[in-house]
């Protein structure tokens, strides 16, 4: 009986071949288009978070109470607290983190003998923000290294810009130390880096840890540790449960470091679902109308074969099978290309490098990897098909009206 | 013990006249290398003085305006200085006391001493070409650099000064004039990094303060594009060398009570 | 006779043709809006950056907008601003004087700007006055009075009456420093600007700083401010090279290619829903016009030439579309002109125009009637073509085929 309803959907779609081509064209350009929104959209938005997530706040940022109103060495981690715990112990035992660095950071200013700008210095262990937030990802030249006697620099692209040094340029290094005297030091450029976190790309400058240490005159502590979580882990958790170990400390989650970054996702986000209702229900429509006319069309024959004894659920089931034999191969034709394309923007990028300028003003990537998540596609299966199954409900009304008899006398 | 001593005497007594050879033949050299370094020790030892106290006239041209001030200047070798500018009525009783590294201003029109911050260290020091770091760092001829000498004539050597790996200048290479009469220095031209002339420092008019010769005639001018037009013009009017200063002069306390 | 015909077709398939009317009314209507909010928005942005304090056209002595300092002054304000004056169309004509100072209050010191202005002038120039927070705003006889941005203040633990110093130095170079009290304490949304500007009134501030008739940079008021480009192009040609003159789409040119960035975003998102609004109207049409093949056949039958079955189905698709545009066209002028003035409020957003360092808490939509007839003749344009796919397929049924077509 199935295998009747569906042979006469098929039949009946064949009959009317390009009233049905259309339809289910128009269900996968939509879809197509919708996807690689989305997807490119969402890549954005996510590339931009992960910016500033590996290269600053990680999932979340541990730092003394009081460093964020007043960034002072005073206000450091420090390695050891009275009661003898050790803030990297504590993190290395818990199985949600990751990974964790510490930074430690101070106001500054660097030179060159014409030109001079006022900066961060970052003391940073390469090796770990390697395997932390795969900063080495982020350079543009030179090598990602301190040199063999770790007097080397690695430099915003911005900042390389405005001070005219490229890699192998010596930079004069100068900032308040901890005893409040002002020092000098100098270093050669070794890496230029490009972020697109705006605030790096401008005014810092990265020096091994170990050379901050002595330059700030700071034997023990850290400024910040950014912390990253093992995948699927709840970031929520994981910072009340740091608070609650370290009474002492401020625990920032990257949100609430860059709340902008944040609110641009959850905008985003409103944005894409208020396209996707648009696009889902003008599609609807279009299912609606075509259904609506291949049934008004057949009324006779559905009279007819009312007439001779088909249960109407069948003809409930032929119309529901016409709908979604469309619905369903507009969704696989739309979501192969919207994967294929996705697939080529994820690996090669789309390059909007004509409005580079203007992305980097707001902090974002020229070329933008697009993003590929199993819910786009399980949202749009969902959509479409309820959208199919929606729209033979009216057609459906008028013929359940339909008295057999009535109908075939009716011409 | 006795040993190695006869050896010495054998040594000497064989060699002797084969060294002399090889020191005649590399004379030149041997003295230059030993000696370039000992210039350029003289050369700021002649500049600083063990104490100096300094009446100094300043005058700083731009493009458009001429301005003079007056201080007085008491210092310590280069490790301590305390100025306090004179003239113009204006500007009278602002102090200066550098110390080490750290440098204080206090201004008695808002009453108030300030300690320059890191980010303010490479900022013109009273509107002059000099910088604030100037004051603080001109130590460093000797001990920041590698000297070496490029040329000697009668007069004048020409030394070459290139920053030692590790010390924090700024500079690519410092080229020195130096008078071989009094040791002092007659031109110092700054360069940066690609070896392009950034300023010029040329000292003049040498005079004796109380037996001491001195360069009485600093000018100090940038070359920058953006600088065109600028110098800054130090004349010392009167000088006194290694005498007594009191250490209250380089205290904190020293800014507020001697600025009347 | 066809306009007739047309018409009664349309009505003859009532809840079809409404659908495709509805659909191109949406669309109209989504287009219309999305312009007016684009634009307003970006012109809201715009006004706010170049209102606040930056000004619609900025002279100064030139290479100072590329590489500012006290070399590149304009040095006689007087005779400059006498020039200017000359220009039709200038209004105000304002001179600012801006240095860099370290600030010092108690053990804090913050370098920032200290800025000479005409506090009248000013008042029409910029929301400087507009923007006040506490306090008063300057009179031109003040003297140490100091108007702070509100950030700074913070920064500098100060309080309305509080005192503070500065050091830094005067436009020849010489020494400057003065004590200061907080007379009143400004707030305009541009983060930046709120944490590193101080105002003091331009007559007492050219006696410490030695800048009487002397100007780092000197603010226009156009009479009609969206003139701003050409007046600035006259002004330029009156004062000469010795002067550069930026109109604000010069000085703010980063902010005008976020905007096109902008944009470009909205209208691939409206794209987007064009397409399959453009796919649904083609399917109505087809459907609209295979359910009538038969009379078509017979039309064709009885002697009507392809060409005029051609021009009646195009009228009528021609009427749908233009019934469609307009609803959607009033629709959308509706909440253009409504929302332009009541404008949309984000009171909960502040935080990210402010890391993009834009000052806005509203946004009014624009209602340009000539803006609104463009996008109504585009989607005018766009619903017949959506239709003329399935138009010309029924015509080129041969008239038995289009008879006999089940």
């Amino acid at each position: 009986m199935f295998r009747f309803a569906m042979k006469m959907a098929w039949a009946s779609l064949a009959r009317r071949a390009t009233r049905s081509l259309m339809v289910v064209l128009m269900i996968s350009v939509s879809l197509w288009s919708l996807l690689l929104m989305q997807g490119v959209y969402d890549g954005m938005t996510e590339q931009m978070i992960n910016n500033a997530i590996r290269s600053d706040s990680g999932d979340v940022s541990l730092f003394r109470r009081g460093y964020r109103l007043d960034p002072s060495l005073e206000n450091v981690i420090p390695d050891t607290f009275p009661d003898g715990r050790k803030v990297e112990d504590v993190l290395g035992m818990d199985g949600r983190v990751g990974s964790f660095v510490k930074r430690l950071q101070q106001n500054g200013v660097v030179a060159t003998a014409r030109y001079s700008r006022n900066i961060m210095i970052y003391g940073v262990a390469l090796a770990a923000e390697k395997k932390h937030g795969q900063l080495q990802r982020y350079l543009l030249t030179g090598h990602y290294g301190f040199g063999a006697k770790r007097k080397g620099a690695i430099v915003g692209y911005r900042l390389a810009e405005r001070l005219h040094v490229t890699v192998g340029s010596k930079l004069i290094l100068s900032c308040q130390n901890s005893s409040s005297d002002v020092v000098s030091i100098s270093v050669r450029v070794n890496g230029i880096l490009k972020t697109n976190n705006m605030s790096f790309d401008e005014g810092s400058v990265f020096i091994d840890l170990d050379l901050a240490e002595d330059f700030f005159g700071v034997h023990q502590g850290v400024s910040q540790i950014s912390v990253m979580m093992n995948e699927g882990k709840d970031i929520g958790e994981l910072q009340l449960a740091l608070q609650q170990s370290f009474p002492g400390l401020d625990v920032m989650r990257w949100d609430e470091m860059y709340p902008a970054l944040m609110q641009s996702r959850v905008i985003m986000n409103g944005f894409k679902s208020v396209v996707s209702l648009i696009i889902f229900g003008v599609s609807g429509l279009g299912i609606l109308g075509v259904m609506m006319v291949s049934i008004i069309e057949r009324r006779r024959e559905i009279g007819i074969m009312l007439a001779l004894g088909t249960e109407f659920s069948q003809i409930r089931i032929m119309v529901l099978i016409e709908s979604l034999i469309m619905g369903f191969s507009g969704f696989v034709a739309g979501s192969l290309l919207g994967w294929v394309s996705l697939l080529y923007f994820r690996s090669y990028g789309l390059d909007l490098s004509m409005f580079s300028e203007a992305f980097e003003e707001f902090g974002m990537d020229a070329v933008t990897y697009a993003l590929i998540q199993p819910g786009y596609f399980l949202s749009a299966f969902t959509a479409i098909l309820s959208a199919a199954v929606i729209s033979v409900y009216f057609p459906l009304r008028i013929v359940s009206k339909v008295i057999p008899a009535r109908i075939i006398n009716e011409i | 013990m006795a040993r190695s001593m006869w050896y010495n005497k054998k040594m000497d007594y064989f060699m002797k006249p084969m060294l002399l050879v090889v020191f005649l033949i590399l004379h030149p050299f041997v003295i230059r290398a030993e000696s370039v370094d000992e210039v350029i020790r003289k050369v700021v030892e002649n500049l600083n003085g063990n104490t100096a106290v300094m009446d100094i006239r300043m005058v700083v041209k731009t493009s458009r305006a001429e301005r003079r001030m007056e201080m007085k200047s008491y210092s310590i070798g280069n490790e301590k200085s305390f100025i306090k500018i004179t003239y113009p009525k204006k500007d009278k009783g602002i102090t200066f006391l550098k110390v080490n590294k750290g440098m204080w201003q206090y201004v008695p029109r808002i009453e108030k001493i300030i300690k320059i911050p890191a980010s303010m260290m490479l900022q013109s020091w009273m509107g002059s070409d000099f910088s604030n770091d100037d004051l603080v760092k001109e130590s460093s001829l000797y001990d920041d650099y590698e000297h070496k000498m490029i040329q000697e004539t009668d007069e004048l050597y020409q030394v070459e000064l290139l920053p030692k790996e590790d010390s924090a200048v700024v500079w690519g290479k410092i080229v020195m004039l130096v008078s071989k009469k009094y040791l002092l220095p007659t031109m110092v031209s700054y360069f940066d990094e690609a070896s392009v002339l950034v300023r010029q420092l040329s000292y003049g008019n040498v005079r004796s303060f109380s037996g001491k010769n001195y360069p009485s005639l600093w000018i100090m001018k940038p070359t920058t594009s953006d600088k065109k037009g600028h110098e800054t013009r130090i004349t010392v009017l009167d000088a006194v060398f290694d005498g007594r200063i009191s250490d209250e002069y380089f205290t904190k306390r020293a800014l507020k009570r001697f600025s009347r | 006779m066809f306009l007739n015909f047309a018409f009664r077709y349309v009505l003859a398939y009532k809840r079809r043709s409404a659908i495709t009317v509805l659909l191109g009314a949406v669309s109209t209507a989504l287009l219309i809006f999305t312009s007016a909010w684009m634009d307003g928005s970006h012109g809201q942005l715009i006004k706010n950056s170049v209102e606040i304090y930056s000004g619609y056209i900025q002279v100064t002595a030139s290479g100072f907008r590329e590489n500012p300092g006290f070399d590149k002054l304009v040095f006689d304000y007087g005779s400059l601003q006498d020039q200017i004056k000359t220009v039709p169309g200038v209004d105000v004509v304002s001179p600012r004087l801006e240095t860099f100072v370290l600030f010092s209050a108690g053990e804090k010191a913050v370098g920032g700007m200290l800025i000479g202005i005409d506090p009248d002038k000013e008042k029409r120039i910029s929301r400087l006055f507009s923007s006040l927070k506490g306090g008063a705003y300057l009179v031109g006889t003040d003297t140490i009075q100091l108007y702070i941005g509100s950030e700074l203040a913070r920064r500098l633990k100060l309080d309305l009456g509080d005192e503070l110093a500065f050091v830094g130095s005067g436009t020849d170079y010489s020494f400057a420093a003065d004590k200061l009290v907080v007379k009143g304490i400004f707030q305009t949304g541009l983060f930046e600007f709120d944490a590193s500007a101080a105002f003091l009134a331009k007559p007492y501030f050219d006696s410490i700083m030695a800048s009487e008739n002397i100007a780092s940079q000197v603010i226009v008021l156009p009479k009609e401010p969206v003139r701003a480009a050409q007046l600035a192009s006259v002004i330029r040609k009156t004062v000469g090279g010795a002067f550069e003159v930026a109109s604000w789409q010069q000085t703010m040119s980063a902010l005008l290619k976020s905007m096109k960035l902008d944009s470009v975003f909205g209208y691939i998102t409206l794209g987007l829903i064009f397409i399959v609004i453009f796919f649904v109207v083609m399917i109505y049409t087809l459907l609209a016009v295979f359910s009538r093949v038969k009379e078509i056949g017979i039309m064709r039958a009885i002697g009507t030439t392809p060409r005029e079955v051609l021009l009646l189905l195009l009228l009528e698709s021609s009427f749908l579309s233009f019934l469609s545009v307009v609803l959607g066209g009033i629709a959308g002028a509706l909440s253009a002109y409504y929302f332009s003035i009541y404008p949309v409020s984000f009171t909960g957003m502040e935080e990210q125009f402010k890391q993009y360092g834009l000052a806005v808490a509203t946004i009014p939509t624009s209602f340009k009637p000539l803006i609104i007839l463009r996008d109504m003749a585009i989607m005018f344009f766009l619903l017949v073509l959506a239709t003329l796919y399935p138009i010309i397929k029924v015509n080129c049924l041969k008239p038995i085929e289009a008879i006999h077509h089940v």
